[in-house]
């Protein structure tokens, strides 16, 4: 540049110019300062992975089988229709506890943003099951709704039924009641917790504005509040979808047998004597995370499509 | 339109009581101002008269009317939140649209209505944004569309002007009032800025800590303030203690200052002497009747007019007038009042 250049830079110049030494010196350190996540995700996460992907298409020297590319596994897996069956159970369970926590969870974040007696007690109350693992809810579930559990026992102490074995099956049928009413307990406050969250953010005016307008409580949840908890919405279901689709104890004590959930399945293949059988394992769980991240990802797409439409970037 | 009547409301939030037994009538097309400090309780007024709040006692009348029980989707009051209150996931259109369309408004009509109303706050080259999208003026903007589309027959506004720099503020008071006259709706406006309340309404009502102080014309209020903390609050500088020696006749540490006999003040009385600055006449030379003698300490020099600093017996006066001609600091002066313009308060 000569000496003679105007004082005044010109955009086009710089862009020809690149990035200058600071801004360069400004994305390094950016790295530097990723870098240990992105460790962390790249050897745990990505490495089981690409192993799990490169087993499942035949690469186990370890067990003594090397047939790396064989498709084969993922043949009989998706050509076989308890698969798809198994696959079916997994999303219906998914969905299904998904959905209704999502509804209990709005409707209890809604009911504490209102001021009523008791709040506090309430609101430590309803983060109990937040802090209980996954086990014991399972456990209480079989106490509770087997047959010969507490509820069929309190049903025919109060003469409904006369023998506690008469009790409606709940559990270990493929309608899942028992896998859904755990996930529902476990996962309700926490999307309660996240939508709570996202409400007290929003405030009470836009809701109060909305009234004043003319709006019934219908219209202001579905016109004004759904939309801007949309964001808490979304990413606790997806939390919830996600681990429900892999989620393997409920349904593996509380299922309806075979057919199998997909992670069930997974799980039979690797207990099973013949270690091979790993590799058809490897395809199932292969299987589970191409359908949940195709879920996923096209929830997500829809999402931000919904996101762009309000202007937000 | 509507008149609204507040009797003996009082509202209470657990065992702090924000209001305090407030009566207010305020008529039909009329444009009043809450004024108060902050914490005053304004909002919470405003709040029950459009129904967001229960008052724990007393009614509110529209047109002789108790709509206390009535809800708020059923008032057709409208409201201008302090923040705007804005639905950030509409556009600027469908934000105005809501209240038409939520009131099943025709498509026809409501989008006739859009257009007009758009117009009137000049709007409608930013009908697809969005708030976030907007400046503070133009989402004000928006939310008086949104409110002034519905027809409603209360219009509330709280702190419509806070947000706005100066320039902004003066064309939006304007703009309001202009507004509010065209469509001739009873309006209510909150502010805790004096000058902003004498400027747009027709009546001020003054709150301190939950209890009306006064409610009058804007000029009765600065001339004749009822008490002390109301003098005070509109900006009163030259308040002085002082004995009534008779009735027409205060004695104070500035001098002996003439009164217009007053009904409910007697020779005798102790009193607060209220001199507003611009009644004050300054004279270089001697009176031959009247005047008390001070000196000019400080001059302030505002362009279009000038404030002096008057050391005067035992107390320093301000006085305000034109700057058709500049004394000079220490020269000496001649204060005097006409009786009709001095205030007589009580302690
Ligand atoms: N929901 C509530 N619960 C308890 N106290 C409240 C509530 N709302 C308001 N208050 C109290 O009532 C008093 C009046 O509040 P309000 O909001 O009406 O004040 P304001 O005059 O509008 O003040 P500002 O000019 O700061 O907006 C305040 O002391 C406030 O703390
Ligand atoms: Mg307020």
């Amino acid at each position: 540049m000569s000496a003679s250049s105007p004082a005044v830079p010109d955009p086009a110049d710089a862009a020809l110019r690149g990035p200058s030494a600071r801004e360069r010196r400004a994305r390094v350190w950016q790295m530097v300062q990723l870098a240990p996540i992105m460790a962390v995700l790249v050897l745990l996460f990505g490495g089981a992975l690409v192993l799990a992907v490169l087993q499942s298409l035949g690469f186990a020297p370890w067990f003594g089988v090397n047939t790396f590319p064989d498709f084969g596994y993922f043949g009989a897996l998706w050509g076989s229709s308890t698969f798809w069956v198994s696959l079916g159970l997994t999303l219906y369970y998914a969905t299904v506890s998904t959905a209704i926590a999502l509804v209990f969870g709005v409707l209890l974040a809604l009911a504490l943003v209102k001021i009523f007696p008791g709040k506090t007690f309430y609101k430590y109350l309803y983060k109990l099951p937040l802090m209980i693992p996954y086990t014991v809810g399972i456990a209480l579930a079989v106490l509770m709704l087997s047959n010969g559990g507490m509820l069929s026992r309190l049903a025919a102490f109060a003469g409904l039924i006369d023998d506690p074995a008469q009790f409606p099956q709940i559990l270990k049928t493929h309608y899942g009641w028992g896998i859904i009413a755990v996930y529902v307990w476990k996962q309700t406050p926490f999307i309660t917790l996240a939508v709570y969250a996202v409400l007290l953010g929003i405030g009470r005016e836009t809701e109060e504005a909305a009234a004043i307008l003319g709006a019934n409580r219908r219209t202001i949840f579905f016109r004004v509040t759904l939309p801007q908890i949309l964001p808490g919405v979304v990413s606790s279901t997806l939390i919830c979808f996600a681990f429900n689709v892999g989620a393997f104890e409920a349904p593996f004590i509380l299922g309806g047998g075979f057919p199998d959930t997909l992670p069930v399945v997974a799980w039979r293949y690797f207990n099973d004597a013949d270690y091979t059988l790993q590799l058809q394992g490897m395809a199932t769980v292969v299987s589970i995370g191409l359908v949940a991240g195709v879920i996923l990802f096209g929830y997500l797409a829809a999402y931000r499509r919904f996101e762009r439409r309000m202007g937000r970037n | 339109m509507t008149q609204v009547q507040l009797k003996a409301v009082r509202k209470q939030f657990g065992n702090f009581v924000a209001i305090e037994n407030i009566d207010l009538e305020i008529a039909s097309g009329e444009l009043v101002a809450l004024l108060g400090p902050s914490g005053c309780g304004k909002t919470t007024t405003l709040r029950m008269i459009a129904g967001l709040e229960q008052p724990s006692s007393g009614a509110i009348l529209f047109d002789g009317r108790d709509v206390s029980e009535q809800p708020v989707q059923d008032r057709n009051v409208g409201m201008v939140f302090q923040r705007y209150a804005l639905f950030p996931h509409m556009t600027v259109e469908k934000n105005v649209a809501f209240g038409p369309s939520v009131r099943g408004v025709p498509r026809a009509e409501l989008a006739a209505r859009l257009d007009e109303i758009l117009d009137v706050v000049q709007l409608s080259d930013f009908r697809h944004r969005f708030p976030a999208q907007l400046s503070g003026g133009q989402m004000q903007r928006v939310a008086i569309a949104r409110t002034l589309i519905t027809k409603p027959s209360v219009l509330m506004m709280d702190e419509p002007l806070a947000n706005l720099d100066t320039k902004l503020r003066g064309e939006m008071r304007r703009f309001i009032r202009d507004l509010q006259q065209r469509f001739g709706i009873t309006t209510i406006f909150v502010t805790h800025d004096q000058v902003e309340a004498m400027e747009l309404a027709d009546r001020v009502a003054v709150i301190f800590n939950g209890h009306l102080a006064q409610y009058d014309t804007p000029d009765r209020l600065y001339r004749q303030p009822a008490s002390l903390d109301v003098a005070d609050f509109m900006g009163a500088s030259n308040i002085v203690p002082g004995l009534l020696t008779s009735d027409d006749l205060a004695k104070t540490g500035v001098g002996e200052i003439r009164v217009a006999p007053r009904r409910t003040f007697s020779a005798g009385d102790k009193v607060q002497v209220m001199l507003r600055s611009e009644a004050i006449d300054l004279m270089t030379e001697q009176p031959a009747t009247g005047g008390v003698p001070g000196k000019i300490v400080a001059r302030d020099f505002f362009g279009a007019s000038v404030s002096y600093s008057v050391d005067c017996g035992e107390h320093r006066i301000n006085v305000s007038e034109q700057a058709r001609r500049l004394v000079d600091v220490g020269a000496p002066v001649w204060l005097d009042i006409a009786p009709e313009r001095v205030w007589l308060l009580r302690n």
